[in-house]
């Protein structure tokens, strides 16, 4: 249901994809350069926009998110970043580093002051060294401490790139089999239960309809799915050349269809671009098959911007294109 | 000769980085292959190809080898050839204790412990710590007229050129000084700072991993010294005349963002940044010579103008944000590279080290 926005200055109401409305704790996760930070951002503002209070967590600590949502640079402080009065929705912002969540944690068990001073900045890196993972299972055990608190509807964490996103998830898991019993193991207990409580916590996995791109997600899903528990939510297929039949045709048959008749020079200018789309498409074509093909999670695609830098603008119509019916995958070869 | 063809014929170490997803690996095949063309004897080593790109050098990940193989098929070249190796954390750390640890017992004890398994793997910058310490090991050894390192996605730049003084930092850690002194039982440790260390980790992760980083850290003493020389001398090889730095990105906002970053901290190390890579440019469209009508209805012809319009601002976009970098570049070369087709077998590197050493720009 989309309830028009009358009012300036107000996004509208939007009807909640059920993906996104199921969950309390959603993980974005996807390798760099795909575009995990503006999904995530652009899910957050999708949730607000239903009504939700939604907490974005960005790991890695980019401060770039907040401006781009309306505010100030991400910091370990929250801060609210867009807030729209029908619907009552908001979203706010923070960072969470492996440091601050240690000091947090000591702060909440009750340590005393000898101890947190022993695991002052100086000790960390040894304390965090000598204990596998434990860096990652501080930022992870903040979060779930963030969900029991009931901090918001629904928070949004925005997991480290690259190679780090499998060890990150994987961290409790892994404690939970080196560290036999104390503090740690009851939180590598607590994180493992949230991961793997699919009421919970969705994983939602980013990927580019690229090749490369396409096999690592299709390894992440495995992993995370087989390995962890995880719930997948749709796959998202970030920066999708948009649909254009057009292409399939050179410009003076197309200028044909409409009626009109076309310089020289403009039709090979429009056939110039016409090849490099259609090569684009052909190409994402045969990714979007090998998805099919790979893995059977629905999937939502969002649009490819004629931008090469994001703005604020760009996120709304971001949140638009995620809120469509997800894409089942069609069983091409059986 | 346009720079990135000079840095193939005379350099003897080039390191590219970068943020993750633009091209940078590919980039370092390719202008490893071109300098095999040209007659030398090059090794590549990258840290996570994709897997076709590993296939086409011959090294994928279940086969994780200490040796360089030789790329099949790269060259005809009489004097050239090249070579690849795929760079593993946990295996170059394990060959580093091998190397330092001296008697096998030793070696063995240290290889078995649980706190070194887990450190060798995932300690905050072993990767790159290790990608600096294979260098060293390539460097020494005089058997490549051309190493190209590629590092791993940083986005912090320091990650890479600061590991081998954090890892230095790591050792000469003052809990760990208390630590390897022999002879002294945990109970005996009197320092307070340490006693206190450790009393954290057994009251956070139990007794068991406080016996076990006593024991990694006693079984690694006296190797901080040959980890300290090492560090030194690869800290002056990536200052070398030789060494040509190529930081590699994409006309994207958050890549370049990243170069930006990357750039100032290779500066501000002292390390030589010859050239600035942006692969992944889109191609600039021909002018159309005409106004588009502005009542088109939606039809084929309305596709294609969108597509045109589109291409058009994007094109000026990633101009935009290329600029920013081109004013950070000082005697840095800027090359573009346009978008190219999945480029991971040997014709595809060829086509881009052909882009790369154009002198065109």
């Amino acid at each position: 249901m989309i309830l028009p926005d009358t009012l300036a200055g107000m996004g509208p109401v939007r009807a909640t994809p059920v993906w996104l409305g199921r969950t309390r704790v959603l993980v974005v996760v996807g390798k760099g350069g795909v575009g995990t930070s503006t999904v995530a951002a652009s899910s957050a503002l999708l949730a607000a926009k239903g009504g939700a209070d939604v907490l974005l967590v960005a790991v890695d600590g980019k401060p770039g998110l907040g401006p781009l949502l309306g505010g100030q640079p991400l910091g370990p402080a929250e801060q609210t970043l867009r807030t729209f009065t029908r619907g009552g929705g908001r979203v706010r912002g923070r960072t969470i580093s492996p440091e601050q969540a240690f000091g947090d944690y000591l702060e909440l068990k009750g340590f005393g002051r000898l101890l947190r001073r022993a695991a002052s900045a100086a000790s960390f890196d040894l304390i965090a060294g000598s204990t596998p993972g434990m860096e990652h299972l501080l930022v992870l055990g903040k979060i779930k401490e963030l969900d029991r608190e009931k901090a918001a509807d629904l928070i949004i964490v925005d997991v480290p790139p690259a190679g780090h996103a499998a060890p990150f998830l994987r961290s409790a898991s892994a404690l939970q089999r080196a560290v036999a019993s104390g503090p740690v193991r009851d939180q590598a207990d607590e994180v493992s239960a949230l991961l793997a409580d699919h009421q919970r916590c969705q994983c939602v996995l980013v990927t580019l309809p690229e090749e490369t791109p396409v096999n690592e997600v299709v390894e992440l899903a495995y992993d995370l799915e087989d390995d962890l528990g995880l719930a997948l939510a749709p796959l998202v297929v970030n920066a999708c050349w948009p649909e254009r039949p057009g292409l399939s045709m050179s410009a003076a048959a197309a200028a044909k269809q409409q009626h009109m008749t076309l310089p020289a020079a403009t039709r090979r200018a429009l056939d110039g671009v016409v090849r490099f789309g259609r090569a684009r498409l052909d190409s994402q074509h045969e990714q979007f098959a090998r998805l099919d093909e790979a893995l059977p999670l629905p999937r939502v695609q969002l649009p490819r911007l004629p931008a090469a830098r994001l703005l604020p603008a760009h996120l709304d119509l971001l949140a638009s294109a995620l809120a469509a019916e997800p894409i089942m995958p069609q069983r091409v070869s059986q | 000769m346009s720079t990135l063809q000079s840095v193939v014929h005379d350099a003897s170490l080039v390191v590219t980085c970068g943020p993750g997803g633009v091209g940078k690996t590919t980039t370092a095949a390719a202008l490893a292959l071109a300098a095999a063309r040209a007659g030398r004897r090059v090794i590549v080593v990258t840290v996570d190809p994709a897997r076709r790109l590993a296939d086409t050098l011959g090294i994928d990940a279940s086969a994780r080898s200490h040796d360089p193989v030789e790329v099949v098929g790269a060259t005809t070249h009489p004097t050239g050839s090249l070579w690849a190796q795929m760079l593993d954390a946990e295996s170059t750390f394990d060959r580093m204790i091998a190397d330092r640890a001296g008697d096998e017992q030793r070696v063995q004890a240290i290889l078995s412990n649980p706190i070194y398994r887990s450190i060798a793997g995932s300690l905050a910058g072993a990767q790159e710590y290790m990608a600096i310490e294979r260098l060293h090991q390539l460097w020494t050894s005089g058997e490549y007229d051309l190493i190209v390192i590629d590092t791993p996605p940083s986005r912090h730049a320091i990650d890479l050129l600061a590991a081998p003084d954090r890892l230095v930092t790591f050792f000469s850690h003052p809990v760990y000084r208390v630590l390897t002194v022999p002879g002294r039982s945990f109970a005996r440790v009197t320092n307070a700072g340490s006693s206190a260390f450790l009393w954290a980790i057994r009251r956070l992760a139990g007794p068991k991993v406080v016996e076990d980083t006593i024991e990694f850290f006693r079984s690694l003493s006296g190797m901080e010294a040959g980890l300290r020389q090492r560090a030194a001398e690869t800290a002056q090889i990536l200052r070398s005349e030789e060494t040509a730095f190529v930081l590699v990105s994409s006309p994207r906002a958050e890549a370049i963002d990243e170069a930006v970053h990357l750039a100032g901290a290779l500066r501000d190390g002292g390390f030589p940044l010859h050239a600035m890579v942006v692969n992944l440019v889109h191609p600039t469209p021909a002018p159309l010579g005409m106004e588009v009508p502005a009542d088109l209805p939606p039809g084929p012809l309305t596709d294609q103008f969108d597509l045109h319009r589109e291409l058009t601002a994007l094109v000026a976009d990633e101009a935009r944000e290329m600029n920013t970098l081109r004013t950070l570049a000082d005697d840095a070369a800027l090359v573009e590279v346009p978008l190219l087709d999945d480029v991971q077998d040997l014709a595809g590197l060829a086509v881009l080290g052909g882009h790369l050493l154009s002198t065109a720009g």
